[in-house]
């Protein structure tokens, strides 16, 4: 799984946000809220990686068990794809 | 033509007469020294906002599509188009933000009724620019359907998002909480770099403005809440 390119994640206000540009900004209006785990997962899926590796990567950068960064993993994954952010 | 308009000369390339009326108070008086911006309309943009705004006159379109145009260069030169109307009092700016229909034009209305020395820099679309450590805000030709607003420009000292309410309260919002209401009130450009920009004068915006919400009906009881808190001044003191 891959992130598209085609975003711009900037801190405004203390929180990350994602905002398109240039073609994507034509078809995708908006903004989208990242909480710092969104933020670190939006990072990490900008280069190719599987569901699992995101896995490892969560429980690598914070004190989590598997199971629970497996859901935050999914549900990540699930959220681009449903949006289309994905390659 | 050059025009000077927040602060940058900025260069009209206008084919209707529509805007050469328009602009007519902000005409630069050096038409030789280089511009800032160049703004024109392509044949495609037009036929798309034509599209949008079929009952409209074509300088009227053309109108509005420069101005869009001027907003999407100026992030990079440390300015942005904000959705809000705008007004001056003692020195110092206030912006009074909401969806459309919400009531900035009204609540704004009152306080010219009821505090004799305001006035309005700019009813819907000023520029801001970021001058450390605060925002200025311009008057530009651009200020919406009932054309109020001034070739002027004041420090920017608040941010006052409004909501209608059968009662008047104000409370100071939270950064994350004025992060998600000023965001649609913004022009996002579509280049990168002008996208960067307006991120992170958004970031200075919210870090650095102190903003409330205001709850508030259509009487005078609503302007003595808001000019209270916003000015830090009694209202019996008023100007």
């Amino acid at each position: 799984m891959k992130i598209k390119k085609g975003f711009v994640v900037r801190v405004v206000g203390g929180e990350s946000v994602v905002v398109p540009v240039g073609e994507l900004s034509k078809t995708f209006h908006g903004m989208i809220n990242l909480n710092e785990t969104g933020a670190f997962l939006w990072n990490f899926f900008t280069e190719e990686h599987t569901i699992d590796e995101g896995v490892a990567a969560l429980c690598g950068e914070y004190e989590v068990d598997e199971e629970r960064a497996r859901v935050d993993v999914e549900k990540f994954a699930e959220i681009i794809t449903q949006n289309g952010f994905i390659e | 033509m050059i025009y000077d308009i927040a602060g940058l000369r900025i260069n009209i390339d206008n084919k209707c007469a529509y805007t050469t009326r328009f602009c007519q108070a902000y005409v630069s008086e050096d038409q030789v020294s280089p511009y800032d911006i160049y703004a024109t309309v392509t044949k495609e943009e037009f036929l798309e906002e034509k599209e949008k705004s079929a009952n409209f006159s074509d300088g009227y379109i053309e109108n509005i599509c420069l101005y869009r145009s001027i907003c999407r260069q100026i992030p990079t030169l440390g300015r942005m188009l904000l959705h809000a109307a705008v007004l001056e009092y003692d020195g110092n700016g206030y912006a009074f933000l909401g969806k459309s229909g919400t009531g900035k034009s009204t609540h704004t209305g009152l306080w010219l009724k009821h505090v004799p020395s305001s006035k309005i820099v700019n009813g819907d679309k000023p520029i801001l620019q970021y001058v450390d450590p605060q925002f200025i805000v311009y008057g530009t030709p651009w200020m919406g359907k009932e054309g109020l607003g001034c070739n002027s420009k004041a420090p920017l000292k608040a941010l006052c998002f409004l909501e209608q309410a059968k009662e008047n309260s104000i409370k100071k919002l939270s950064n994350a909480e004025v992060s998600a209401r000023l965001f649609t009130q913004v022009l996002l450009p579509e280049e990168e770099e002008n996208v960067i920009a307006t991120l992170d004068l958004l970031d200075k915006m919210i870090c650095n403005t102190p903003a409330y919400l205001l709850k508030c009906d259509i009487s005078e009881e609503a302007v003595k809440t808001s000019f209270e808190t916003l000015t830090s001044t009694a209202y019996e003191d008023r100007k």
